[in-house]
């Protein structure tokens, strides 16, 4: 059902743990059923929330009583709006003016913004009686009309969400690269594209939010364990809100099921949760629901691509193009506007145009808020190229593989800069395409259009190209405001000796699946020279190992380049110390004349005098008398990686904005059926690119898991509402995610470019950059012959597509 | 309401609310929390166990409808702490990630096992086809049910 | 997610149930749970008891008859049916069991709680008015028997009245049949639906398009498309599919359907 291919990897075969596909370490616990997930998390005495949800997209609260409920025995006590706004500040915004202006609080004000918005949440002692009792609790409502549309909020009598900002405009720039005028005077034509539409949907991890929260009292701190994956960010925000020190929020997560960016921001209900603790000196215990879930979390983001104008030769190459992306942000900016500039990472996607303008508008809507989700901003601008090359392709009567193959950035260009400087560090994206092709049987098309025809159907095949940028400079939140304090990025990893020898390691991230136990062990033990499974891992994340920094966590697809990186430096640093320490051992020996080998340290030249980790531990632990007093050892290894970024130009909007650009290009064969427009992909090719690859397993893995939930929102997943900002599919039945039947062959391969910026060679990867839709959307393209300017494609919309062709 | 239920071989009684869910039961009552929940309408299959040699989904039963009944959940595979040979085919795929979904993957695959020692590809996506994962595409796990196929 | 209190029967014979149906207003009949439990779960309908008639095995089993009636139990299971040999001499029946959602609903939904929650994407009841199934139901006053066609009364309406039950439903002989769906991802919800069944003339009985299965018949699948137009339909719009759309593919369905009944 799957096979890989490897092309050839244009570095040598390594040797060690780097490059194996070892089985991971996680399983066992997660297959045992003996995971710990947030739910599986108990505490004596723990009371159980349930919110009062908002049945309206947009209306004015005008009266809140939760005496009935309070009154019921069991009911531990409750929480509204207005005690928040008594405890807490606003969430601090990163927008600048208007954004900046609103006041977010984590439960409802005043007004209801969307429906499924907490406004009163209630602690009972079982959680029935909590959501029995949460029918008790009165709220009054004056309705308003809802914004459904971003294309409206800013018309002149749509209501407004948020009087603060005098206006539904929440944020918007300019970003203008090269010289467009003279692009569109040396343009051979102007292809002209009115509007392409980028669909709301998300990842639906099957594990939803939650949250376990206790409050010690003493010392004023809480315990948050909770499955957010983004906790240096959750600290960021919840601190000044609750007006606590950092320190104060011990953020505690061990298995995680699925996040894909979309439990980056339940940092309202934290606090929530953390203020009923303290309210109720209790636990309190938050599961949200799947509907819960769909109504309210982390929707990605809907952007309209308007008045698009790209500049062409007849030979099929791309000059430059000015479009204006509307961007849909929902009820609140929580992660938001970050969005507008996050797709800057890849500007010109995987072209070389050099004469860009984008105009970015961010507006607000009766909608659930938006944040990141797989692919966060980037992959919508890249479904935008994807589009456009394709249908200046098809206006041009020209192959899309031509065209792609005109116009891609060359493997001999990198590191490349683009037009607003950010550095494509490596990859050769039309080899990738050859492969993927070669993958798909690309000769056989003709013969099976052909087939196809014969069996009613149209057969369509469509390519869908894309990068991973990974590993972010913070400091690009400046153009959205330039007042920011933020820039850079960072992660952090421990590694020690104990006493008895044990390699115990700490992360700073929270993976949700993506293998962080074992990959980090690989980089160990190769640095160490001893066995996989003599390093150990600790699961999850943990506040009080302080073993974190400012952007601790695991989105945006870092991992293999921050997280590996401070495991890397962390070992480094041990490897050191064990040397030193053994020199000192061994009388006085140079490091160069040692190395690591077989669990412990020796002499080059002499393997006779040999130290095992044990005896290193043990040392340093319990039997350091008579060691040299300037000897500088701890064996307890603490390392912070920092990647390399300045501040960008906030004025030019010009700076590497990312360290690493993984890519990926897929092909996808679909087959539609005329009379219905119900279609179904008949044949897939996926093939990856992220330098060097740790565990080409996990890796794949990733490939495979972004390849499902992009073909998912391609297909049927969409967040659609109706007129009055109901979400009308707001769980599994109405919202259909990929199952088992569902999906076609797949073939992978994949190519190595190592990264010439990051310590092993490795970019990050996993998000993926939604290359299914880019491909499925090019396939019904060419399966129908219409011009496709929609991210989402069920049968409806495609049957629609071939009445009008007709 | 009094309920009698044998989970892996270990009987319990409880006295419980009819309204209860049977996977609440599992979870909350029994602190057997191998079986997941990951949505509201029955739709994901994250919580399926088998019970009386049946497979089900565990949120769409009550938990005195399994009075009297023998359940199986994923924390009664693997025997001495070893994994079975269909876990370590999971493992040697990759056929979980966030592992999330895997238990109720685990209880299909068993059920189908069973039934079919050597099932055709359509019948393993067939048999998985109640059972949502959001990280792997499916792909791997197709690949872990069928090497251990006889 | 979480269900209203209710109270729990489990009786130990249909006119045990009967009793408990007629003596309690707020009681419904627990069948498969498939739908009943998740309509609680979204406390849509919160019933004041629930009469489990999972221990009642006077309403399971199927019977062939010998002259190739099918007597289905309502408290079959769609993996009882769909193994079930008696049913084999109308393969239809199991073949569109067979994709119902997934192993777990299968093996506790069951062909009466389908068809008496009348869900108007639901599988079988159209497939019974096509097949010209009647229904037999219990109350009080003891046992009548209705068409399919007279059964389903409105969405989520059936002719089973307060302190009924449906016990079971027979099938006639017959074997060309045919069924086609467009469904919202493979065996998923149904979009729109039709069956059909040929004896001479062509009956087929459209779904998801009305409250209650719409039945047209024609001479031969060729006038099946006329027919359903000449039916005027008004389906729904949702987020699915518009009206004209499931209007559209009623018609693409319903003639596919009919072909393939032709030609079995």
């Amino acid at each position: 059902m799957s096979e890989t291919t490897l092309a050839p990897a244009p570095v040598e075969v390594q040797k060690g743990w780097g490059g194996q596909s070892v089985p991971r370490k996680e399983d066992k616990r997660l297959l045992q059923g003996e995971g710990v997930f947030v739910d599986d998390v108990k505490r004596h005495g723990m009371g159980y929330l349930h919110f009062v949800r908002s049945p309206y997209a947009h209306a004015h609260i005008t009266r809140v009583d939760v005496s009935a409920a309070e009154a019921i025995d069991g009911v531990y006590g409750t929480l509204t709006g207005e005690e928040v706004a008594a405890l807490t500040d606003p969430f601090f915004q990163i927008s600048s003016v208007p954004g900046a202006n609103i006041k977010d609080y984590a439960l409802a004000l005043g007004k209801v913004r969307y429906v499924g918005e907490p406004v009163v949440a209630v602690v009972a002692e079982t959680r029935e009686l909590a959501r029995d009792a949460s029918e008790l609790v009165e709220v009054d409502y004056e309705p308003l009309p809802a914004v459904v549309d971003a294309r409206r909020a800013q018309d002149s009598e749509t209501p407004v969400l948020h009087d603060d900002a005098g206006g539904n405009l929440m944020w918007t720039g300019l970003y203008k690269w090269g010289d467009l005028d003279a692009a569109f005077a040396e343009a051979d034509r102007v292809v002209k594209i009115p509007e392409l539409h980028f669909h709301r949907f998300n990842s639906t991890p099957l594990e939803c939010d939650g949250a376990l929260v206790e409050f010690n009292r003493g010392v004023g701190q809480w315990t948050i364990h909770t499955n957010n994956q983004f906790p240096g960010f959750a600290a960021i925000m919840m601190g000044p809100a609750m007006k606590v020190g950092l320190d104060k929020l011990r953020f505690v997560t061990q298995d995680i099921g699925g996040g894909f960016g979309n439990k980056i921001t339940s940092h309202p209900q934290l606090v929530v949760c953390c203020l009923l603790a303290r309210k109720l000196n209790r636990p309190v215990q938050w599961t949200e629901w799947r509907t819960d879930f769909h109504l309210s979390m982390s929707h990605g983001n809907e952007r309209w691509f308007e008045d698009t104008e790209v500049a062409v030769k007849n030979d099929g190459t791309l000059l430059g193009f000015r479009t204006k992306a509307l961007d849909d942000a929902g009820a609140w900016l929580r992660y938001e506007p970050l969005g507008g500039v996050i797709w800057a990472q890849v500007t010109p996607g995987m072209y070389r145009w050099r004469h860009i303008e984008l105009e970015f508008t961010q507006v607000a809507t009766n909608k659930a808020p938006v944040s990141p989700n797989r692919g966060y901003s980037r992959m919508q601008h890249l479904w935008f190229t994807e589009r456009v090359i394709d249908i200046v392709a098809r206006e041009l009567g020209l192959d899309p593989v031509e065209v792609r193959k005109r116009n891609y950035i060359r493997a001999e260009d990198m590191p490349y800069e683009t037009p607003n400087g950010c550095i494509y560090d490596s990859g050769d994206y039309a080899a990738m395409l050859d492969l993927a092709l070669e993958l798909i049987d690309y000769d056989s098309i003709p013969a099976k259009r052909a087939d196809a025809k014969e069996r009613g159907k149209l057969l369509g095949v469509g390519i869908g190209s894309t990068l991973d940028s990974g590993t972010n400079n913070f400091g690009q939140s400046r153009l959205i405001n330039p007042e920011l304090q933020f820039s850079g990025n960072n992660e952090v990893a421990t590694v020690k000796l104990d006493i008895f020898g044990e390699i115990v390691v700490t992360l700073g991230t929270t993976p949700q699946g993506q293998g962080h136990e074992t990959t980090a062990a690989q980089v160990v033990a190769d640095i160490l020279s001893c066995s996989v499974d003599d390093v150990h891992v600790r699961a999850g994340h943990d506040s009080y190992w302080n073993s974190h920094a400012g952007f601790s966590g695991t989105y945006a697809s870092q991992f293999a380049v921050t997280g590996l990186g401070a495991v890397k430096g962390a070992t480094d640093m041990l490897a050191a110390e064990i040397k030193k320490l053994a020199g000192a051992v061994f009388g006085g020996v140079p490091a160069e004349a040692l190395e690591l080998a077989d669990g412990g340290v020796r002499i080059k030249d002499n393997h006779d005098a040999f130290l095992p980790f044990m005896a290193c531990g043990a040392i340093i632990n319990a039997n350091n008398a008579g060691l040299p007093e300037d000897l500088d050892v701890t064996l307890n290894c603490r390392y912070v990686y920092r990647p390399p970024f300045e501040v960008p130009d906030v004025e030019r909007k010009f700076g590497n904005l990312t360290l690493t650009y993984a890519a990926q290009v897929h092909v996808a064969v679909v087959e539609v059926d005329p009379e219905t427009g119900a279609y179904e992909i008949v044949d897939y090719a996926a093939v990856d690119d992220c330098g060097k690859r740790i565990n080409p397993q996990i890796v794949e893995g990733q490939v495979m898991g972004a390849t499902a939930q992009a073909i998912g929102a391609a297909i049927h997943e969409t967040y659609e509402y109706d007129e009055d900002g109901n979400l009308l599919t707001p769980n599994f039945y109405d919202y259909h995610v990929p199952h088992a039947l569902d999906m076609p062959p797949l073939a992978t391969g994949a190519i190595e470019s190592p990264s010439p910026f990051t310590p092993l060679g490795t970019k990050g990867m996993g998000e993926g950059g939604g290359a299914g839709i880019h491909a499925v959307c090019a396939a019904i393209q060419d399966a129908t012959g219409a011009i496709v300017t929609d991210s989402h494609n069920p049968y409806q919309r495609v049957w629609r597509l071939l009445q009008e062709r007709a | 309401m009094d309920v009698t239920v044998t989970v892996n071989g270990t009987a319990y009684e409880r006295d419980v609310e009819p309204r209860k869910l049977l996977i609440h039961f599992l979870r909350d009552d029994l602190d057997l929390t191998g079986s997941h929940v990951g949505c509201d309408t029955g739709n994901c299959g994250a919580c399926s166990v088998i019970l009386d040699g049946v497979l089900v989904k565990s949120c769409m039963l009550l938990a005195v409808q399994a009075n009297g009944a023998s359940i199986e959940t994923v924390e009664g595979l693997s025997e001495d702490g070893e994994l079975t040979p269909l876990q370590q085919a999971f493992n040697e795929h990759h056929a979980l990630q966030c592992g999330y979904c895997t238990p109720g993957m685990l209880m299909s695959a068993t059920a189908l096992l069973r039934e079919s020692p050597s099932p055709s590809d359509e019948e393993i996506k067939k048999a998985l086809q109640g059972n949502i994962c959001r990280c792997t595409g499916y792909w791997n796990i197709f690949e872990a049910v069928k090497s251990v196929a006889k | 997610m979480l269900l209203r209190e209710v109270e729990y029967a489990k009786p130990t014979s249909v006119g045990e149930a009967l009793e408990l149906l007629a003596a309690n207003d707020g009681a419904r009949a627990l069948a498969g749970g498939q739908t009943m439990i998740n309509v609680m779960k979204a406390r849509a309908a919160s019933p004041d008891m629930l009469v489990d008639l999972n221990g009642l095995e006077e309403l399971r089993g199927i019977e062939l008859a010998g002259d190739g009636t099918l007597t289905i139990g309502a408290m079959t299971t769609y993996t009882e049916l769909i193994r079930s040999a008696e049913a084999k001499a109308r393969p239809i029946l199991g073949e569109v069991c067979a994709t119902i959602a997934d192993v777990q609903v299968r093996n506790r939904g069951t062909i009466g709680g389908n068809v008496c929650s009348n869900d108007p994407t639901n599988h079988l009841p159209p497939l019974m008015v096509a097949v010209g199934a009647r229904m037999t139901i219990a109350g009080a006053g003891g046992e009548r028997e209705v068409s399919a066609e007279e059964f389903f009364l409105g969405v989520y309406l059936t002719a089973v009245g307060p302190g009924e039950l449906l016990t079971r439903i027979s099938v006639p002989a017959g074997k060309k049949d045919g069924f086609a769906a467009v469904t919202l991802g493979a065996d998923g919800t149904c979009i729109c639906n039709a069956a059909a069944s040929v004896n001479g003339a062509v009956r087929v009985a459209l779904g998801c398009v009305d409250a209650v299965p719409v039945l047209v018949t024609a001479e031969t699948p060729d006038g099946v498309a006329d027919a359903v137009r000449a039916a005027s339909l008004m389906p729904p719009s949702d987020v699915h599919a518009s009206s004209e759309y499931r209007t559209h593919l009623a018609e693409v369905l319903a003639t596919r359907a009919a072909q393939e009944a032709a030609g079995r």
